[in-house]
């Protein structure tokens, strides 16, 4: 009950800053515009000339997994990147403003505050991944020729649980300073240490979160789900679940301080 | 040719999402009380940097 009372709040505040409307239409442009760009690149050259008569400027055009894989990885750059900057400010900035102490004057549980936190963070960004893969979808079909809806619901589903530990991560980092910048800093670094160490060490951490976008990739190829992809998915909940645990201790522990 | 009406068609709608982001962020910097700066930069700033303008607008530009 009071859970919900939290979520509904923070449900109608994301609707006041707009962000219900803008993050979905900026996830879409990003998905759109890699497979649109791609497929109309060699006649955007040929109209901008400069190519010298006779030389052949040969694009191999990308098959249809190919492009819509496009869109993943731009979201998954971009699409990572407009997530921290949304998630920067949910906890921090209400510390910082106050706001935090007046909530939790309350007998408010940090563990409801918390989570309500990322499950109306999560609806946002879930949200916003399915309409912007659907959107990249539809220009793939058009532009490059047909894949499998279910194929593609079935990799949203796995894309959403890497975009839970990146909204997991910034919650947790929320709880240990209080400047929404200095937040965003931080879990940058983090994601972009968890993304290296996964590119020296992807052999051995065969099961990183970091790689379910590759292993999208090769289902989309294959049409069959690896047994790596069950792993990295259910590390990237259980990293998930950790992240809000210890976002939820830190809060407990400076409650006692 | 390079415009023709199929192309036209075909981006019609991310014309349209461009379209609405930059409505939406004017509409939102004509609400808020006070934004993060004057208020007619960031309009300029919407209004003239395509799809960027609107993005970093509502990041950067609505600070409580």
């Amino acid at each position: 009950m009071q859970w919900y009372v939290i979520f509904k709040k923070e449900i109608l505040e994301n609707w006041r800053n707009m962000k219900w409307i803008w993050v979905p239409i900026v996830f879409i442009l990003f998905a759109v515009m890699d497979p649109i760009t791609t497929y109309y690149l060699p006649k955007i050259m040929d109209a901008v000339g400069g190519i010298p008569e006779g030389a052949v400027v040969d694009i191999p055009m990308p098959n249809a997994n190919e492009a819509i894989l496009m869109s993943f990885n731009e979201l998954g750059l971009l699409g990572v990147l407009i997530t921290v900057v949304i998630a920067m400010g949910v906890i921090s900035g209400e510390m910082k403003s106050g706001v935090y102490e007046l909530i939790l004057s309350k007998p408010v549980k940090y563990t409801n505050y918390v989570s309500a936190k990322f499950m109306s963070l999560a609806l946002i960004v879930f949200l916003s991944i399915f309409l912007a893969v659907v959107a990249g979808w539809y220009y793939v079909s058009l532009l490059f020729g047909s894949i499998d809806f279910t194929k593609i619901l079935t990799s949203i589903l796995f894309f959403s649980l890497y975009f839970a530990l990146i909204i997991g991560i910034v919650i947790m980092v929320n709880t240990w300073v209080q400047s929404p910048g200095v937040v965003a800093f931080l879990s940058l670094i983090i994601i972009i240490a968890l993304n290296v160490l996964t590119s020296i060490y992807g052999h051995i951490f065969t099961w990183s979160p970091a790689l379910i976008g590759d292993y999208i990739g090769e289902y989309l190829h294959s049409g069959v789900l690896s047994t790596e992809i069950w792993y990295s998915a259910l590390m990237a909940v259980i990293f998930t679940f950790a992240c809000i645990q210890f976002a939820i201790l830190t809060l407990k522990n400076r409650a006692l301080q | 040719m390079l415009i023709n009406q199929d192309l036209i068609l075909l981006l019609l709608p991310v014309l349209i999402l461009q379209l609405i982001l930059l409505v939406i962020a004017i509409i939102d910097l004509i609400r808020i009380e006070k934004a993060n700066g004057p208020k007619w930069v960031w309009a300029l700033v919407i209004i003239f940097i395509n799809i960027i303008g609107p993005i970093v607008y509502f990041i950067f530009g609505r600070r409580p």
